[in-house]
């Protein structure tokens, strides 16, 4: 049967298409969805906000020239 | 109910995770040679912990003059003394003053740390009510040093006004059961040599373009920049830095620790029209023999190096940094 666009959403065939043909796509969907790989995408995420995070912690104001 | 459980399973894995990396950062993280200007107390903690193991000979206290403003960590006069054979720890810090010395020492102390001998500076210009450090301890050693502190010293250290909002005790409450979080400053300098990534993005941007050479030539410190920094005023014990200088003094002496003061250099020439009075002279002598008294070694460094070994008006060239290393080195290994 030949597919078409969702009536609300052109080029939806295209997007159904390649994440049913695209190994990593479909790698990538299944393996985020389990709780671990999201445990682990989480830690990454809040050790990258504590190292790249801007710095708040200059409350010692003191005068050099 | 089916999205929860795994959430609620993904959380357990993010914590493990954390715990574990907690674990493995506070075991891993380096040594660093000098404190950051935002070092945490959880590193102070950190490097304690590891001079109890292997307690040094010297510990250096003090402020930015010693510590090595504007001259590279390996060019400080601690890093000088280690080159010498001494093994010295560096627990000066920029911004710091009498109340700080003494905070730090009582911080060190309470850790378990016991020098064979201490280093500090004393500068003039820190007996300014006027100065920045005059009655403020950096935040991080307040917190170790606060409970060692009696309540009528206490008193008289100024505390920052927000140190009793939501947000500072929230933080301190993570800060309490998170090691990388309260190590957060300690770590970013250890990765970036700068407060954060964006401050050395911004350095290393400078260094590419030449902003920054041409910003440091460009800055020539002149005697109208220091009008205020230093206050005649005759020395008594109202002084806040002269009470914790005296505070100090006391606490050497009862912990039988040797130490040796340096009169911190200072720019007489930049100088000339604040500084060289009858007033000056007798504040510095005050303070030299307030030392002497407690048994101190004084070494009066504040006449001893010209107009061209300073950048401003108390800190050293890497040159005679090395000077005053090599004149305090002498003086420990008198002892």
């Amino acid at each position: 049967m030949e597919e078409t666009d969702h009536p609300a959403v052109p080029g939806s065939r295209d997007v159904a298409a390649v994440l049913r043909t695209d190994p990593l796509a479909a790698l990538l969907g299944a393996r985020l969805a389990h709780p671990v790989v999201l445990g682990c995408v989480l830690f990454a995420l809040v050790v990258a906000a504590i190292v790249l995070g801007p710095s708040s912690e200059s409350r010692f104001i003191y005068t050099d020239f | 109910m089916t999205v929860l459980r795994p959430l609620a399973f993904a959380l357990a894995v993010l914590v493990s995770l954390l715990a574990i990396a907690d674990v493995v950062f506070a075991a891993t993280f380096p040594s660093a040679p000098r404190l950051s200007e935002n070092f945490s107390s959880a590193f102070v903690r950190l490097e304690l912990a590891r001079l109890r193991a292997q307690p040094p000979e010297t510990i250096v206290l003090g402020d930015s003059v010693l510590w090595g403003y504007d001259v590279s960590a390996r060019e400080s006069v601690p890093a000088l003394l280690e080159r010498r054979g001494i093994r010295a720890a560096n627990f000066a810090y920029q911004g710091g003053s009498p109340v700080n010395t003494y905070a730090t020492l009582r911080a060190i102390l309470a850790s378990g740390v016991r020098p064979a001998s201490v280093v500090f500076n004393v500068n003039q210009k820190t007996f300014n009510a006027a100065d920045s450090a005059y009655s403020v301890v950096h935040p991080s050693m307040w917190e170790l040093a606060r409970p060692l502190f009696s309540s009528g010293d206490a008193r008289l250290v100024t505390t920052p006004d927000d140190a009793q909002t939501l947000d500072a005790r929230l933080d301190r409450t993570i800060a309490r059961y998170w090691q990388l979080y309260a190590m957060r400053a300690d770590l970013r300098e250890a990765l970036f040599g700068d407060v954060d990534a964006g401050h050395a993005l911004d350095a290393l941007l400078e260094g590419v373009t030449g902003a920054g050479a041409r910003r440091r030539a460009a800055h020539r410190p002149k005697p109208s920049d220091f009008e205020g920094t230093y206050d005649l005023t005759p020395l008594d014990d109202s002084n806040v830095s002269a009470h914790f200088l005296k505070r100090t003094i006391a606490l050497l002496a009862a912990e039988r620790i040797p130490a040796i003061a340096i009169l911190t250099p200072t720019n007489h020439t930049l100088l000339h029209a604040y500084v060289d009075g009858p007033e000056y002279a007798a504040n510095l002598a005050y303070v030299r023999r307030s030392l002497a008294r407690g048994g101190i070694v004084v070494i009066d460094a504040d006449r001893a190096f010209g107009p061209d070994d300073f950048f401003d008006n108390d800190h050293l060239t890497a040159a005679a940094s090395a000077r005053l290393a090599t004149r305090v080195a002498r003086e420990l290994a008198r002892r």
